[in-house]
């Protein structure tokens, strides 16, 4: 592979890692079950080509694109956590409300289809 | 007769109450752009139906509920708040950035670079009178850059303080609205959605400001608290903020004449400056009492600009005034080349000029050794283009590399700043997107989503873990 072409590889693995964190914008569960797919794979791509990045090493290009690729890898992980964050605090709140709190003092696990009850 | 005419109005009821249904519809869309608005619905309740018994049944109109989520709100606002930060830190980082320009064709590093170039001219002729002009013009170029950065970078610090003080009265502004409005509220229309729409706005508005916790309360009101700790507003009470300059006397002031820094006090006079993290205002402090400092110096530290004035310009006196003009007999010893204020650590910079008295005749060329050399000294000042004695260095690197790392440190922040702004927008596009994904969501579908996502979510964090080991890898492969 030519130093041309592990650019372009790097730049393609960039650009799935970018849709990938657009899909983010709107998190759903089916958004974040492609983000996986995708990710996955731009994982794998790079897997497949580390073996030929020793005979790179010290190219300006290659390692500016590498660079690049992290911040959007970066990028991605603070959208996914503040998307997780959201869920996982309003799981806590709603399990406190819906369950109260264990003996540990943890709000108590989100029972799927519980319903709200208020007793006076 | 009688069940023909319980029908009908039955009918009619039903009438009006899909009649309220429509109306709370279209109030929702009026308002669609409204800033603040949340939807609404009408609560619809069965009637009872017994035909035998000559009970219609039909339907009910309930009371109007916002399908607001104050959980949503709330996430909304933080990301304000971390938004407006960057963005004000990536704006005055930007302006400041413009005196540290590191391509050696202007500024400091083009003036000191001169300075250099014509000790090292002179050394070649040092009885040259021209060659001796020229040192006193560069040196005088070189003080006059150090004054005008010093002069722009506090007149950054002066920017700063008067938008510091903006920003707190408009806090103290957003905080007095929402001051009225929690007002109308207790006067009975915390059922009001145009009420709990500017309320919301407001809030919104105030977030960018500055980090607070609003809690709701029972009767509509809003309670706010700066940073979780000290109040802003509860109730019909207000709590103003204010802004000033002080000179902190703990720890004891190295400089007692340096630059105050500024604070931020609450109603009960107590210094909330440090509490005072997010939104814009926090950015401005952390500018005004952190990043400038270091630069510009404070009570507690002379500042990087003044400390590669002092020691530049004690370098050069040094090796001038350990020289000598002749040889005589007498011998006359040399003069120094520059003055400053030495009796504040954080003024050299601003007031570093050439010694006025000073004439060409008087540069000292001749180094007394032994052995005596009649161009020793221009020769050892030129040496201070490439150092190598600790006494031509400044925090063991060479004048040019000193300014370089001012440099690099205000364009590290900023391009920091760049990409936490960035990746800040998102994530409030993101917030906002959640806000509308469960504005109106019933409590059991919610459940279902939560319980998705959350699986969902782990998957993606293992691939996105993962690649960020392989990326790392990566750099470290290419390095």
């Amino acid at each position: 592979m030519s130093a041309r072409e592990l650019v372009d590889q790097v730049v393609s693995a960039r650009q799935q890692v970018d849709f990938a964190s657009s899909l983010l914008l709107k998190p759903s569960p089916e958004a974040l079950e492609r983000c996986s797919t995708i990710l996955e794979e731009a994982g794998r791509q790079l897997a497949e080509w580390q073996p030929e990045l020793t005979l790179w090493k010290g190219d300006a290009d290659t390692l500016a694109e590498a660079w690049h690729l992290r911040r959007s890898v970066q990028r991605t992980s603070r959208l996914l956590r503040g998307a997780a964050e959201f869920h996982s605090n309003w799981l806590q709140i709603r399990g406190a409300m819906t369950g109260g709190y264990t003996k540990t003092g943890e709000p108590a696990p989100l029972l799927h289809g519980h319903r709200i009850c208020l007793e006076g | 007769m009688s069940n023909l005419l319980a029908s009908l109005l039955s009918t009619a009821g039903t009438l009006d109450a899909y009649g309220r249904v429509l109306e709370v519809a279209q109030n929702n869309v009026a308002n669609a752009s409204t800033a603040g608005y949340a939807k609404q619905r009408l609560d619809l309740h069965a009637l009872p139906f017994d035909p035998a018994g000559g009970v219609t049944g039909g339907v009910r109109a309930g009371s109007v509920v916002s399908a607001r989520s104050e959980y949503a709100e709330l996430a909304v606002r933080r990301q304000t708040s971390a938004l407006g930060y960057d963005t004000q830190l990536v704006d005055s980082l930007t302006s400041i950035q413009s005196n540290f320009d590191i391509s050696g064709n202007q500024g400091i590093p083009q003036a000191l670079n001169n300075l250099l170039q014509s000790f090292s001219a002179w050394g070649a002729i040092p009885d040259n009178q021209s060659a001796r002009q020229t040192v006193i013009e560069r040196a005088s170029d070189l003080a006059y850059n150090f004054q005008r950065t010093s002069h722009d970078i506090f007149a950054r610090a002066r920017d700063t303080e008067l938008q510091v003080g903006r920003t707190v009265a408009q806090v103290n502004q957003t905080v007095a609205e929402l001051q009225g409005y929690n007002q109308l509220a207790m006067q009975g229309n915390n059922h009001d959605s145009g009420l709990d729409a500017r309320m919301h706005a407001a809030l919104e508005e105030l977030s960018s400001l500055v980090d607070v916790d609003a809690t709701f309360q029972n009767d509509g009101t809003v309670n706010l608290m700066l940073n979780g700790e000290s109040p802003l507003l509860l109730g019909d009470r207000a709590f103003a903020l204010n802004a000033s300059l002080y000179q902190p006397q703990e720890p004891v002031p190295v400089n007692p004449s340096g630059p105050a820094v500024m604070r931020v006090i609450a109603s009960d006079g107590s210094d909330v400056t440090s509490k005072t993290t997010g939104g814009q205002l926090g950015a401005l402090l952390k500018l005004r009492n952190q990043i400038l400092p270091e630069i510009m110096g404070d009570s507690t530290q002379a500042g990087s600009l003044n400390v590669m004035a002092k020691q530049f310009a004690d370098r050069v006196n040094e090796l001038l005034t350990s020289g000598n003009i002749t040889n005589g007999p007498p011998a006359e010893a040399g003069v120094p080349l520059f003055t400053y204020d030495t009796t504040d650590a954080t003024a050299v910079a601003r007031t570093l000029s050439v010694n006025p008295d000073l004439t060409a005749e008087q540069l000292a060329s001749i180094s007394t050794g032994p052995p005596e050399v009649s161009n020793g000294v221009p020769l050892a000042l030129s040496a201070m283009a490439n150092p190598l004695q600790d006494a031509d260095k400044v925090n063991g690197l060479s004048f040019s590399q000193f300014f370089g790392e001012m440099a690099a440190r205000v364009g590290s922040l900023l391009r920091d700043g760049q990409n936490n702004q960035d990746v800040q927008q998102s994530l409030l596009s993101q917030a906002k997107d959640l806000r509308q994904q469960y504005q109106g969501v019933s409590l059991d579908e919610e459940a279902t989503i939560l319980m998705q996502f959350q699986r969902a979510y782990q998957a993606t964090s293992k691939f996105l873990s993962v690649l960020d080991q392989l990326t790392e890898t990566t750099i470290n492969i290419l390095r």
